[in-house]
């Protein structure tokens, strides 16, 4: 007994001696010091980056060692932490759409990509997608990997049992405003009782905030959350609410709701087309894409940074526009449904295709106009942070019945309290 | 990230399990304890004062042995405890330049609404899980201590719960429990019986959040009563029966009495742990989304003062804010373990 304790004790101190080496060796990836390092890391999460363009791109590279790590969990968080040191931040990082307005204020930490070489490909992508990733000052710390052009998805045999258009081009015509999406979802749903227009309201919301050049703080780092652009979008986002057509899902039951027809629209981004075709294989075919009523808008879409510690800069962003060229981009949408940043990808085959999932249509017709005509519009780095209460207030209302007016309120007193955290004035 | 509060609730039942243990009451495991203290204490009290340094110089294999848990332990406990302290004085995004505010951040705390909202639902979840669960975990302890056969089937059964992944649990629960394709409404419907909106009420979402926890910690603390059950001598129980008690009067005369050491400590050590709810609401509503993540859920009905603290930090970059809220909550828990404390330990005679 006394010895079989002994031998675990010896067995778990020699085990955890070994991993402390391993953690130590791994850490040091060499990444710090001398700016013409071999050896360069690169950061993404699952789905952030085309795995074959990336394999692709390590063989490419022949002369430079890209290590690169699928990073779990909330990366944000690690990436923020890896960014404290040089040993253990990574010399080319993905930043998701929504985290890279709050990197702003820190564009220190990251190589202005102007001077290693991006100024000459800027004309070659949306203009409206490399802003959210310039400073004030002009500083471009991040290279645009995807975007998310919003459109209408529709359930076609549904629109055609309520005697809607059927068409993609005349529900586009159709359906041009906020209004006409309404008063459609309300024909749609007398016609099938089961089925719903829209998903929640805080989807709506968000549309019609991605629709306008303004969002909840100016370029003065003033609060304007408590305007007019703010308050039509919300009256606008309350209506299928008191209209009935809301299906007011908040919580996981999303899938099943898109598989049995309970939802006879989606509005949402390109890549939600692969949200729909995951969670309901069964109603392939069924589904069409229309605009968005009221105009493009966007959600979503992730950049490629190089971190101010990074051993190689110049090589680092080599790699990154070889891997985000039109070429490789168009194999991204391909294979991770990844829609393309530089419109001369729009013309090639891989966009151009049929989508069977979609009856054969040619999706990008919707989309790739939409992309191009997406508004500028300033975003905050404490932005999210300040529209969080105006989306728990619209979901409050959905749950509680809480009233509209009472709910606005709310919202715009709780908003102005973080945006005065949040230092803004 | 998420690892450190996820991480939280489950260590914590255990570690203090060990520790306050042996102290509390003689269990029949350790019915030694108690005892191997005695002669330990005796020297260093009243030993002839061989001074601190003499007795860690002649103990230091002893203090190496256990030095790896206090590294640890100050490293990655103590360390960023103290460091929070310093953060909640600070307005700090992660990794630009710290700014000093002073009080501010607590002034900003007294001021939010939401803050005293997540506390209040913190504590209804907290209430409408640990009395189920202490009450339940007390009968089935009886009754697993009056069973012959298969007990040791029972302790396993009852123990897995509080070691199974509390996000598969979540997800799981997310899925019995849902408002339109759930199993509990599925069966209320073909019972003719109108479906309840489980994950859009502001009351049954709190339901939900605490049956989870009821489900995890019942079995767990079932264990610790039927240790302590065991310890009560078998001639009481004799006793009380020649004097013609009946087992309600068993129960309530002789077990409960006798119970209330390993009764206050399960009572403590729920009150710790489930104050800190935080995976239940973080997985049961969707914490991934891009806008309005870890929100707490329909109303932010499930939104705990755990999940708004993990929202302040890790989505909105607010470091300074989030740790003062970690600490208005710690004095918080401070405050209600000493209010239990004094409620079941008062009639508690002096040893």
């Amino acid at each position: 007994m006394d010895l079989s304790r002994r031998r675990f004790l010896q067995a778990a101190v020699l085990t955890a001696a070994a991993a402390g080496a391993t953690a130590a060796c791994g850490g040091g990836s060499g990444s710090s010091g001398s700016k013409d390092s071999k050896d360069l890391a690169l950061w993404y999460w699952s789905g952030g980056l085309s795995d074959k363009v990336v394999a692709d791109a390590k063989t490419h590279f022949s002369d430079i060692t890209l290590k690169t790590s699928v990073v779990g969990g909330d990366f944000k968080t690690k990436l923020l932490t890896g960014l404290r040191s040089a040993q253990a931040a990574p010399d080319i990082t993905g930043v998701k759409g929504e985290d890279i307005a709050s990197f702003l204020p820190n564009a220190d930490r990251f190589i202005d990509l102007k001077t290693v070489g991006a100024d000459k490909l800027v004309p070659d992508y949306l203009a409206w997608k490399l802003k959210q990733a310039t400073t004030q000052d002009g500083k471009l710390i991040g290279f645009p990997i995807d975007i998310g052009p919003c459109a209408t998805f529709y359930r076609e045999d549904l629109f055609a049992q309520a005697g809607l258009p059927t068409d993609p081009a005349k529900v586009s015509a159709q359906l041009a405003t906020w209004d006409d999406y309404f008063a459609a979802g309300v024909e749609l749903h007398k016609a099938v009782p089961k089925t719903f227009l829209v998903n929640n309201i805080g989807a709506v919301f968000g549309m019609i905030i991605g629709q306008g050049t303004q969002r909840f703080i100016d370029e003065d780092n003033k609060f304007i959350g408590d305007q007019d652009h703010i308050r039509t979008a919300w009256t606008t986002a309350v209506k299928p609410y008191t209209l009935g057509i809301d299906a007011k899902i908040n919580d996981n039951t999303w899938n099943a709701a898109i598989s049995n027809g309970a939802l006879g629209t989606e509005i949402g981004a390109a890549w939600h087309a692969l949200d729909i075709s995951n969670a309901a294989p069964g109603t392939k075919g069924k589904w069409r894409v229309a605009s968005l009523p009221g105009g493009p808008s966007n959600l979503g879409g992730s950049f490629l940074a190089i971190p101010a510690t990074s051993g190689n800069p110049e090589e680092a962003f080599k790699i990154i526009s070889w891997i985000l060229s039109p070429e490789n981009q168009a194999r991204g949408f391909t294979d991770a449904a990844l829609f393309p940043t530089a419109p001369a990808a729009y013309k090639l085959p891989a966009l151009t295709g049929g989508d069977a999932f979609f009856g054969g249509q040619k999706t990008i017709e919707i989309f790739g106009p939409a992309a191009e005509k997406i508004p500028s519009a300033y975003e905050a780095p404490a932005d999210a942070a300040v529209s969080a209460p105006f989306y728990s207030e619209l979901t409050s209302i959905e749950a509680k019945g809480k009233d509209p007016d009472e709910a606005w309120k709310d919202a715009v007193s709780q908003a102005k309290q973080i945006a005065e955290r949040q230092g803004v004035k | 990230m998420s690892s450190t509060p996820v991480a939280g609730p489950a260590p914590t039942g255990p570690t203090s399990g060990s520790d306050t243990g042996p102290a509390g009451q003689p269990s029949p495991d350790r019915s030694r304890g108690p005892g191997r203290r005695a002669p330990r204490i005796r020297p260093v009290s009243a030993g002839s004062r061989p001074g601190p340094r003499r007795r860690v110089a002649r103990h230091w294999p002893q203090y190496v042995a256990i030095s790896p848990y206090y590294l640890i332990f100050s490293v990655f406990m103590l360390f960023p405890v103290l460091y929070t302290v310093y953060l909640a004085f600070q307005k700090w995004d992660g990794i630009g330049d710290m700014q000093f505010v002073g009080f501010q951040q607590f002034r900003f705390l007294w001021d939010d609404p939401i803050f005293w909202m997540s506390v209040r639902n913190t504590l209804v979840i907290w209430v409408l899980s640990t009395v189920p669960m202490l009450f339940l975990a007390l009968v089935l302890a009886v009754l697993v201590n009056s069973t012959k056969r298969f007990t040791a089937f029972y302790r396993v059964a009852l123990f897995i719960p509080s070691i199974t992944s509390l996000v598969a649990i979540a997800i799981f629960f997310g899925a019995v429990f849902s408002n339109n394709f759930g199993l509990i409404n599925a069966i209320l419907k073909s019972l003719h019986v109108s479906a309840v909106p489980w994950m859009s009420n502001e009351w049954t979402i709190k339901l939900v959040i605490a049956a989870l926890m009821t489900w995890q910690w019942t079995g767990y603390n079932a264990i610790i009563y039927l240790a302590g059950l065991q310890a009560i001598p078998s001639e009481l129980y004799e006793a009380a029966r020649m004097d013609g008690a009946g087992p309600v009067r068993i129960f309530f005369s002789i077990t409960i009495p006798l119970l209330r050491p390993i009764i206050l400590f399960t009572v403590v050590v729920s009150t710790v742990t489930g104050l800190q709810s935080f995976t239940e609401p973080q997985v049961l509503f969707g914490s991934e989304a891009a806008t309005n993540p870890n929100s707490g859920g329909p109303g932010q009905a499930g939104l705990t003062t755990l999940l708004y603290f993990y929202h302040q930090a890790f989505d909105n970059n607010d470091f300074g804010y989030a740790a003062a809220i970690v600490w208005a909550f710690f004095l918080l828990i401070l405050l209600i373990v000493l209010i239990n404390w004094r409620l079941v330990q008062r009639k508690e005679p002096r040893p």
